[in-house]
């Protein structure tokens, strides 16, 4: 159904009306662009998303991949639209134009991609190759960019990222791909990968693999690990493609959704013979990884959003369509006319949890991708480290609360749905299905809270949390002034001030030795944080919300006082009804889903540490 | 070959229409508005067009206030090279199909071109008069309800095929001359995003009526507009059995439904 993968109002307010990101157009890096061209940019995504992208998601789920003599082939729909999508330069959005991109700020191609994230399935043969094609940009050699960046930034050739081994998943370390080095410079690679999203397929003519693997004599451990480049058809001197390399698709995973995804189990190297170049320097290979692994985390998050927000609008329409039952104010007459099922109390209630956690992650993730163009574009040194410390902070925040929340999003609309949100009927069950797998792959969310917990709360000995701190209490700051707002700012800054004192709490932990407290609590720290993060970017947003009601109901002579008049307002102006939604939204979650914070907080403060304690005998009996 | 493609913004289908406090036009605040989509087969045919010759330039002429410039934009994203834009509020407010016609003659006169293509209608006012008085100022034949194009290689004649009532006619026709796109006609491509930025430097050449040299007046106004009734709830038909219900079925169609 058209129109109903996201609100595009809400779309448009967080990027001009929360964070301005006009201003961009004010540095020179961007300054070619304009705010009608982002307009339009975000237009045709839509069309794209709408007419192309969005229709494809069932067929592509039913008729899923398949493995034919060692050839996947994607579902048959996925062809035209990779190539609609190639041909518009959706693949390279954010890339410099001088290696083929479109040079556009990393919010613009964020926020335009949301329109396409809810079919990941397809979205991530292009995702991926972009991926491993900005990889090739930054440590690849210039030969190595000529031979592969540019085919695969235009979508000719595509890529993948080839990490995870049978026994090493979230321990990447144990990697034991082996990597030997040949007389001429090049190597072989020999092992066993799994789990290769897009692996292989029949979309292009070559696919780029970069792998990580070992190479002969180096250390053990993630030290020790090296990034190479392995195609699938070997490149010769003159571009033209040449043999096929010596690596076999020994099968293809059936899966619970993702179904038009391929996901590859890949033999290198069963005749000794498949080639292999180094990218970057030799035993450099994670600190590389990380860089598309980064980007791929902040990709997974805006899958939970994406998904979230389809499922959402879905699951409204239906709630306003969908007769049964009567009226509260009825309910004992059973003659009285069938109402739509979003007057029950219940349904509204699940609608607005799902609008203010969707409205909060949406809020999330463009703010987070905004920090990158901020962090590019400041001149000033502390102040562009201050913007890549939030990043680093919320990196895991995004990756990890929007894929779990999106999925109990996802869920929830199959709930409002009732028995036939359960059936393949409606697109809600595969929604959920699909976005299941985004709290497994690229990083665990166990282990992106580890990230937090372990790495980004101390980083410069915890200045970079400190910062994300400070940008909350002057957001409260502002708005604590405003009588309408007060209350809610004063919830969010006890919250923020839990957040910080849990914070020292866990450093106070690791002096006293007891490290099991942080690390087991490093989950619902992480989800607790996010909840403080959601609170602070939704009061902001309802402070801007207040402004710009207030200021149209003064344009058009409407006292917002007389709550009568107001909603007949609302009735009839979109952007009325727009601002008040998102006011409603912030007051739901600050008042409903934040108070979880105080019971996060006495259960960590407790260090309780059943989970550790209970004798594995325990378990079960 | 040069081609000019007429196109008009309108607001897009899925959009809530609701008629101003006046009733003589549609609330225009909070439309979200796009490119006729007739129209747009004509873009996507003139750029084939040009594809296939390897030469000459797409020009856009658009009658409408400042949002006009959107639609153009996007034209000019998807490949077309040039655009004029009469922005002119006042004149469009008022602007019935045979002012609009001339103030398209006046801005299309001067241009170069082969083929000058045309949406069969504006799907907001739907009138559909626009080509036909259009051509007859600028003395040139009209085609409407185009489905297929073959213009020949010398560029002096096209074979035309039209969509009739359940067939189709094929037509030829000396060039220059006005073709209406009809759906079918070929499958617009999206902008792309080189184009979208590639539309921006684009010349886009804005005048007013007056700079036109046109001052026409409308010939007709628009009396009153109203949404169509909302649809009654239905009503089951009571009876014995199935000839009774005829009768009283017959009897609510002449009396109530005034249609027997």
């Amino acid at each position: 159904m058209a129109g109903l993968i996201l609100d595009e109002r809400d779309q448009r307010f967080v990027l001009y009306e929360m964070l301005d990101i006009e201003k961009v157009c004010e540095t020179p890096m961007f300054a070619d662009f304009s705010k009608d061209m982002f307009d339009m940019v975000l237009s045709e995504a839509q069309k794209l998303a709408t007419d192309e992208i969005f229709p494809i998601l069932t067929d592509g789920d039913k008729e899923g991949c398949r493995l034919e003599n060692g050839q996947v082939y994607v579902p048959k729909v996925f062809h035209k639209c990779y190539q609609i999508y190639c041909e518009g330069g959706w693949i390279a959005m954010s890339e410099p134009p001088e290696v083929g991109g479109q040079g556009l700020p990393v919010v613009m191609s964020t926020s335009s991609r949301e329109w396409f994230m809810h079919n990941f399935a397809f979205i991530a043969y292009p995702g991926l190759t972009e991926g491993a094609a900005h990889l090739i940009e930054v440590y690849g050699t210039e030969e190595q960019k000529k031979k592969y960046m540019e085919k695969m930034y235009t979508g000719q050739w595509a890529g993948t990222m080839a990490l995870t081994e049978p026994n090493a998943g979230s321990d990447v370390g144990n990697t034991v791909t082996k990597a030997i080095r040949q007389p001429d410079g090049t190597f072989k690679l020999q092992g066993t990968k799994i789990f290769i999203t897009a692996g292989d397929h029949d979309l292009t003519e070559n696919i780029i693999h970069p792998v990580l693997a070992r190479i002969e004599g180096d250390p053990p451990g993630t030290k020790g690990i090296s990034l190479f480049i392995v195609p699938k058809y070997i490149v010769n001197e003159d571009g033209s493609l040449g043999k096929r390399n010596d690596y076999e698709i020994a099968k293809t995973e059936e899966k619970m959704g993702i179904h038009g995804s391929s996901t590859c189990l890949i033999n290198f190297g069963d005749n000794n013979e498949c080639y292999a170049e180094l990218l970057g320097e030799e035993r450099k290979g994670m600190r590389i990884m990380f860089q598309m692994m980064n980007e791929a985390r902040l990709g997974v998050g805006m899958q939970g959003l994406a998904s979230a927000s389809i499922a959402y609008m879905h699951a409204l329409q239906y709630a306003k369509e969908r007769l049964q039952g009567s009226s509260l104010e009825n309910f004992k007459d059973p003659t009285a006319p069938r109402v739509p099922i979003i007057q029950h109390p219940d349904v509204r209630r699940m609608l607005l949890w799902m609008k203010s956690q969707v409205d909060g992650m949406r809020a999330l993730i463009y703010y987070t991708a905004y920090c990158i163009d901020k962090e590019q574009t400041i001149e000033d040194e502390a102040e562009k480290e201050k913007w890549e410390g939030i990043l680093e902070v919320l990196t895991p925040i995004c990756k990890a609360y929007c894929s779990d929340i999106g999925f109990r999003v996802t869920e929830t609309a199959i709930q409002v749905y009732g028995g036939y949100g359960y059936c393949s009927e409606y697109p809600v069950e595969q929604i959920m299905r699909d976005e299941k797998i985004a709290s497994i792959y690229e990083g665990t969310n166990g282990i992106q809270a580890l990230d937090l917990v372990g790495r980004k709360l101390g980083m410069k000995k915890g200045t970079y949390f400190m910062n994300l701190l400070g940008e909350m209490n002057a957001t409260i700051a502002k708005y604590k002034d405003y009588p309408e707002l007060k209350d809610l700012a004063d919830d969010v800054q006890a919250a923020v001030n839990s957040l910080a004192d849990v914070g020292m709490f866990f450093a106070k932990c690791g002096k006293e030795g007891k490290f099991l407290i942080p690390v087991g609590n490093a989950y619902p720290f992480l989800m607790m944080m996010g909840k403080v993060v959601l609170g602070w970017l939704l009061l902001w947003q309802a402070g801007i919300a207040k402004d710009k009601l207030d200021a149209l109901c003064k344009e058009k002579g409407v006292d917002p006082a007389d709550k009568a008049k107001l909603n007949e307002f609302i009735k009839d102006n979109k952007d009325a009804a727009f601002y008040t939604g998102k006011t409603m939204s912030t007051k739901y979650f600050i008042k409903n889903i934040l108070p979880e914070v105080d019971g996060d907080v006495k259960a960590i403060k407790s260090e309780d540490m059943s989970i550790m304690e209970i004798p594995e005998e325990s378990f079960a009996s | 070959m040069n081609t000019v493609v007429c196109m008009k913004q309108v607001p897009d289908t899925e959009t809530l229409i609701k008629i101003n406090a006046e009733g003589t036009g549609i609330v225009t605040e909070g439309v979200k508005w796009v490119m006729g989509p007739y129209d747009e087969y004509g873009v996507e045919e003139a750029l084939q067009q040009k594809e296939k010759f390897k030469a000459g330039k797409v020009t856009i002429v658009s009658l409408g206030p400042d949002r006009a410039i959107e639609a153009i934009r996007t034209g000019l994203a998807m490949g077309a090279d040039t655009a004029v834009h009469i922005n002119d509020a006042a004149f469009y407010e008022k602007a019935d199909p045979y002012a609009t016609a001339s103030a398209l003659a006046a801005a299309i006169k001067d241009l170069e071109y082969d083929v000058i293509f045309c949406g069969k209608q504006a799907i907001d006012d739907d009138s559909g008069q626009v080509p036909a008085i259009l051509g007859e100022l600028l003395g040139l034949p009209v085609i409407t309800q185009v489905i297929k194009l073959e213009v020949a290689d010398d560029k002096s004649k096209a074979t035309v095929t039209r969509e009739v009532e359940g067939g189709h006619a094929i037509i030829d026709v000396p060039l220059p001359a006005i073709l209406t796109a009809q759906k079918g006609l070929n499958e617009p491509r999206y902008a792309s995003l080189p184009g979208i930025m590639k539309a921006k430097k684009k010349p886009v050449d804005v005048k007013t009526v007056a700079d036109l040299g046109v001052s026409v007046e409308p010939m007709t106004v628009i009396k009153e507009m109203s949404l169509p009734p909302a649809r009654q709830a239905g009503k089951i038909i009571e009876g014995e059995d199935a000839a009774e219900k005829a009768k009283a079925l017959a009897k609510a169609l002449h009396e109530e439904a005034k249609l027997i």
